[in-house]
């Protein structure tokens, strides 16, 4: 009955658009112009923290001397390592900031520095 | 005996290694995963000093065919999904 009710009512009312818009996964009803649920302000990770990140995750792998890793480091040059860690490296990255990258940039990062520009620079690092 | 297959170039091998990579995040249950990500990296470097280009032919062949059963076999453990979470999941 209440179902009737409401199909009543919803022929009197005219809306424009559809009662539910679906803007960034977050329902906003039509008339609210403030993004409640979206945390677009404090989403993007700063430079420090994409640096120490990532450096913990280099740090972290078993063949990797921690001490010598620094932000400039060249991953089979530097570290010794050979191409196959290199794509464990990049796919350990992809865990931690929780990304998917290509296989063709994906092939290109073969240091630090690469690798942290690459992440600060993706809109979706979390 | 087959005819002489060309071996595969370094950039075929790594995209295998990564696609298997890949292929294990996809599972849910977090042993199968981590077991194949395991086993993906130890073959692949038990493997990496392969000299004679019949073996790594094989060697990269077989690598495919396990490519193809994990790909099926995420689909069918997806269909069975565990529902409780194992204890390595919960972040403390």
């Amino acid at each position: 009955m209440a179902s009737a009710l409401r199909a009543a009512l919803l022929g009197h009312i005219r809306v424009p658009i559809a009662q539910n818009l679906t803007l960034n996964g977050s329902k906003l009803s039509l008339f609210s112009a403030v993004r409640s649920m979206s945390s677009h302000g404090d989403d993007h990770l700063t430079r420090e923290e994409v640096i120490d990140r990532v450096l913990d995750v280099v740090k972290s792998f078993p063949k990797v001397d921690p001490s010598k890793v620094s932000p400039d480091v060249h991953f089979q040059n530097d570290l010794g390592l050979d191409s196959l860690d290199n794509v464990e490296i990049v796919f350990a990255l992809e865990e931690e900031f929780k990304l998917e990258i290509p296989d063709k940039e994906a092939d290109k990062i073969d240091s630090c520095p690469l690798a942290i520009e690459y992440i600060y620079n993706h809109p979706m690092a979390g | 005996m087959t005819s002489a297959v060309p071996p595969p170039v370094r950039s075929e091998v790594l995209l295998l290694f990564r696609s298997l990579l890949r292929t294990s995040r996809e599972f849910a249950d977090y042993n199968i995963r981590e077991y194949t990500k395991r086993r993906t990296i130890d073959a692949f470097r038990q493997n990496r000093d392969l000299s004679d280009p019949s073996a790594v032919v094989a060697a990269f062949s077989d690598g495919k065919s396990q490519l193809e059963v994990a790909r099926r076999q995420v689909i069918v453990h997806s269909l069975y999904a565990p529902k409780v979470k194992s204890v390595m999941e919960i972040k403390h």
